[in-house]
């Protein structure tokens, strides 16, 4: 159990690492964005914390004898990370609500499509790469290797938008867009699901195959196993390894994801806050958005880890 | 009393072709069978036959009686029922054969209790005493990876054998172990017939059919070429491909006659070499001369390898020193590896290999050719890739390479061991005859004694850290 | 000595010159889109940007082969703009990201040491984080450039080379035969050669393909999203976007460049074998 603990305690390690990492890049980005916006600094910043109606000439001026903006950009630069460490995202630049606040509300909302789709992924990808990988080379398997290849082609948005237009728009089956209801959910997750089941179910495939065809299956069926019996012992817990692996290698795709298809389903969570952001130019919501977007990735990461460990003893003490 | 097995002019073909067979034969209760032949001699066709487990592709005629009873007619499904109440299976390697994630106690005791139909008390307390007996106590709660070759097959062993079948096949059941174990596992095989079972037994080594007795079948690139008396086979063999089978038993080999030796051309004086911050042996003492053959063995894990990267200076010494004579030249050493495939550039063929390392050391191209004439290599091989020759044409190529930098030293890490016998005994000659014909000092590892005794001028048995002797 | 002839060598020489159609279909549509990318709108000799706001929304003609959109502007036109941008975009990145990266990861796998955990802590700092996540980032800087996009993607696409040049190079390295050849004389340069390219060669395509992909993927996607190149520049993203409003009158507008970026990412993946185990 000692053992355990211990390995653990390394992937939190080294997933902290990672989160500080995220924190430093979207910090040092964001500073860049700063410096390259046209005008003064210490006004917008100004205008950032305190919101616009509450700001003068006098809180700018302020602001640059605190941060002092006439130092050199490196002295600013750690000022900036300074702030960023003590969790102080600042005001949006513009509805001057605190950052957090506003993150606060959308990060449920991204967290319940990044779960949608997770979920729409493995009800597509399960059944198909198992049903695939018991009859490798068989005409469905063919059929399912051809459509992988043309859905991975696919970019999310435009499936997205097909979608819409199929759907929501000439079926009128699902709502456009925004969200009202569970009903909101459902194009968007398969819009996403689709795109990771893609991939995903020939890893199932792979890796059912891989068990199938292993000298371990063939011993547990000859020393007396059944068919059956061997599946739901062996070759599941095997083939499940793997899987759960590539759910670790998806998750890039999937924040990525989230972040577009958000977009185009005009979906109320951090990925639609951020583009937005970025185009109205308003960096303090750019750094939190993407904060949070990053610090996402790198727990869904630390969950599919654990679970890893879970499945694997070899990962614990032998 | 019926027979445990019969078999009736079985054949197994791919498409039209007969890859094995016909064979016939049968085994009692209490009997043993020996099937014995190379590698792709088809010896474990036979085994998938009986069992029904031979690949989609492949296809089996003939008749198969499991006691008594029509097998090959049976649906796969009513066929797998036989699968370890009938027929206990001891898979060939037996690290690979056990579930890598599940607990080496798991494995035997599902056995017992879905199989054998035990309550799951009962199942436990039959695995606690199978460990016992067969000395895997303290393995419980291992998994797979943490076994070594000769516990993971006695685990193997446990849980197929947990139903009691009286009938037991068993494929190369000594492929990758030393020795000891070797022993080991042929003595829980010979205790099957003792104990009124059945024992059907596939190997390519004499010395294992020797022990295990009985009948034996002896095969051909799928032909039977002889049956009979295991003992009287071995004896006196009536074939000439059995006869060479058997003289290719390093135990049957000649003694070589001894090298003429020429000048030292190695000194190796208190060498310590350490894996790690492990030392593996130290205080070891070597002089090496012109045309020697030496052997070097030692248990698996004793440092062989690292010791012959020490020699060839490929890895700088704890303590010691590995004194090169000033005649030796820059590529001096040179080596042979175990695995004749990844000793050489894989995508890239064979003459382009050769011709590189001809160029760098302005060897002739027809003294390159005319090696591998004496060593029995057709030049049309060249055009090929590594994996399209066999492992000892490889390893012949691998020997005329090295001659191209004409070395002083031949480092041979267990060059034969993924040989067959036959082969194995063919390339050693060789190379004695190389290191006669050229003066070349060879340092041969090896873990068979019956190797080193034949074939060496000298043995050198490496023992555990700290001690080593000349 | 006669013994040894009859142990066959099985495997004789069947070297596979039969590709799979898949590839053949990939390797031709690849070349028919670079073909449209060089030579661009010049192909059909008309101005993507020419606005004509009496034929607006039109269906395929004569002079206007794949219509019009709603500023009137050509299709055709515009589309081969698109691929123009795209391609160019996504075969420079490739070269940016594939030389650097297969270069340092053959340097990392070579020295090991200090050498190796630098840069492998480098190429974890951009892995930190998704890439696209990243491209957003970084296009913020300077919204409506392409210079941005273009360094982003290159900045998180040199990680795939590295990463996989350098755990290959670093199986390649220390395989037995690389010790027998350093034995044997070989200098650094045909160990490079003989080893290190042929074993490392196919799968550095097969990451370039994809990686182009990823990157023409990624220059619609922020075009779609608006924070990337802008209109009126005609990029597949920028016009998915601007068309959205018209689907009801005109479908197959829409549709266009939607097709032209599945079937781009489909050659691509096609004609390295598409989907096989990666």
């Amino acid at each position: 159990m000692a053992h355990y603990f211990k390995s653990v305690l390394t992937v939190l390690a080294a997933r902290g690492l990672q989160a500080i990492i995220v924190a430093v890049i979207v910090g040092i980005v964001s500073f860049a964005m700063m410096q390259a916006l046209p005008g003064d600094a210490a006004f917008r910043i100004a205008a950032g914390r305190y919101g616009y109606d509450m700001m003068d000439a006098a809180a700018a001026e302020a602001v640059r004898l605190e941060l002092g903006l006439d130092a050199p950009w490196f002295v600013q630069l750690w000022g900036w990370l300074g702030q960023l460490a003590q969790f102080d995202l600042g005001n949006s630049l513009v509805y001057g609500t605190p950052v957090v606040d506003e993150i606060a509300t959308q990060l449920g909302y991204s967290l319940l499509l990044a779960g949608g789709a997770i979920v729409a992924s493995l009800m597509i990808a399960l059944p198909m790469g198992v049903a695939t990988g018991l009859n490798p080379d068989s005409l469905l398997d063919r059929i399912c290797m051809g459509l992988s290849v043309f859905l991975r082609a696919v970019p999310a948005f435009a499936l997205g938008v097909v979608l819409v237009l199929v759907f929501a728009v000439q079926l009128k089956l699902f709502p456009v867009a925004g969200f009202r209801g569970i009903e909101n959910l459902i194009l968007p997750s398969f819009t996403l699901g689709i795109g990771l089941a893609a991939v995903s179910n020939r890893v199932v495939r792979d890796a059912v195959v891989d068990a199938m065809n292993s000298d371990w299956q063939l011993f547990a069926r000859t020393k007396g196993l059944s068919a059956r019996l061997t599946l739901a012992r062996h070759v599941l817990r095997n083939a499940a390894l793997p899987v759960v692996t590539y759910v670790g290698v998806q998750l890039a795709y999937l924040i990525e994801g989230v972040v577009i298809v958000e977009t185009v389903f005009a979906w109320p969570g951090i990925g639609h806050a951020l583009v937005h952001a970025i185009f109205g130019r308003d960096i303090a919501m750019v750094q939190g958005t993407a904060l949070t977007l990053g610090l996402l990735y790198v727990a869904l990461n630390l969950c599919v880890d654990l679970a890893c460990r879970g499945i694997d003893p070899r990962e614990r003490a032998v | 009393m019926s027979s445990s097995i019969v078999v009736k002019a079985l054949s197994v073909f791919a498409g039209a072709e007969r890859l094995m067979g016909p064979v016939s034969f049968q085994v009692n209760p209490g009997g043993t069978l020996v099937v014995m032949g190379e590698t792709g001699a088809g010896k474990s066709l036979i085994a998938q036959a009986i069992l029904g487990t031979l690949p989609a592709a492949l296809r089996a005629e003939g008749e198969i009686y499991i006691n008594a009873n029509r097998a090959d007619q049976l649906s796969p499904v009513e066929r797998a029922k036989l699968w370890g109440r009938d027929i206990a299976t001891l898979p060939q390697e037996p690290w690979r054969a056990l579930d890598p994630l599940m607990r080496s106690f798991g494995q035997v005791t599902e056995a017992h209790r879905l199989v054998a139909r035990l309550s799951p008390r009962e199942a436990n307390k039959a695995t606690q005493k199978a460990f016992e007996t067969l000395s895997l106590t303290g393995a419980e709660q291992r998994l797979p990876s943490a076994l070594s070759g000769g516990m993971a097959q006695r685990v193997a062993f446990a849980a197929a054998t947990a139903a009691n079948a009286p009938i037991l096949l068993a494929d190369e059941p000594t492929k990758g172990l030393d020795a000891e174990r070797h022993s080991k596992v042929i003595d829980l095989l010979a205790e099957v017939p003792q104990a009124g079972g059945t024992l059907l037994a596939i190997t390519h080594e004499a010395s294992v059919a020797r022990r295990l007795g009985g009948m034996m079948l002896v095969l051909r690139e799928g032909t039977l070429v002889e049956q009979g008396q295991t003992t009287k086979i071995l004896n006196a063999p009536t074939d000439s491909y059995t006869q060479s089978l058997l003289d290719a038993d390093p135990l049957n080999w000649p003694v070589s006659t001894p090298s003429s030796l020429g000048d030292t051309v190695l000194t190796v004086k208190d060498l310590s070499v350490a894996r790690g911050h492990k030392t593996l042996f130290q205080g070891f003492n070597l002089d090496l001369r012109e045309g020697e053959k030496l052997a070097l063995t030692g248990p698996s894990g004793i440092g062989k390898t690292t010791l012959l990267d020490a020699l060839a200076g490929l890895l700088k010494p704890q303590s010691g020193t590995v004194l090169r004579d000033p005649s030796l030249s820059r590529h001096g050493i040179q080596k042979l590896y175990q695995d004749p495939p990844a000793a050489f550039p894989d995508r890239i063929s064979l003459s382009r290999t050769l011709k590189d390392v001809a160029r760098l050391h302005r060897t002739d191209w027809n003294e390159v050719l005319h090696h591998l004439e004496q060593l029995g290599i057709s030049p049309a091989l060249l055009n090929r890739r590594p994996d399209e020759v066999s492992g000892g044409e490889l390893q012949r190529i691998s020997i005329a390479r090295a001659l191209t930098v004409k070395p002083k030293i031949l480092l041979a890490d267990e060059p034969t061991s993924r040989l067959d016998p036959i082969t194995q005994r063919e390339t050693l000659a060789m190379l004695a005859g190389i290191a006669a014909k050229n003066q070349i000092a060879i340092v041969l590892v090896t873990h068979d004694q019956n190797i080193a005794q034949k074939w060496a001028d000298r043995t050198i048995s490496l023992t555990a850290a700290p001690e080593s002797t000349e | 000595m006669q013994q040894t002839n009859t142990i066959p060598s099985t495997h004789a020489q069947t070297k596979q010159t039969k590709q799979p159609l898949a590839k053949v279909l990939g390797f031709a549509l690849v070349a028919g889109l670079a073909i449209a990318a060089i030579g661009g709108p010049g192909l059909i000799g008309v101005d993507p940007a020419k606005q004509s706001l009496l034929a607006t929304l039109s269906p395929p003609s004569l002079a206007h082969p794949l219509g019009t959109d709603h500023l009137g502007r050509d299709m055709a036109a515009r589309l081969l703009s698109g691929a123009q941008l795209s391609l160019s975009l996504a075969l420079l990145s490739v070269l940016t990201a594939g030389l650097p990266g297969t270069i340092l990861g053959v340097t990392s796998a070579w020295f090991g040491g200090w050498t190796d955990r630098i840069l492998g802590a480098f190429a974890d700092a951009v892995l930190a984080m998704p890439g696209l996540l990243l491209v957003l980032m970084l296009a913020a800087i300077a919204p409506g450039s392409w210079w941005t996009l273009y360094a982003g993607i290159s900045l998180t696409l040199w990680v795939e080379y590295f990463r996989y040049t350098r755990q290959r190079a670093r199986i390649v390295l220390a395989d037995p035969s690389v010790e027998a050849s350093r034995l044997l004389g070989l200098g650094p340069l045909l160990l490079v050669r003989r080893h290190l390219i042929p074993e490392i060669g196919p799968g550095l395509l097969t990451i370039a393909a994809f990686g182009a992909a990823t990157a023409v993927t990624a220059v619609a996607a922020l075009g779609f999203v608006n924070v990337g190149v802008r209109p009126p520049t005609a990029e597949w993203g920028v016009m998915m976007t601007e068309l959205l409003p018209y689907w009801r009158e005109a479908p197959f507008l829409i549709l266009q460049p939607v097709a032209c970026l599945v079937i781009t990412v489909l050659a691509l993946h096609l004609s390295v074998g598409g989907l096989r185990r990666s």
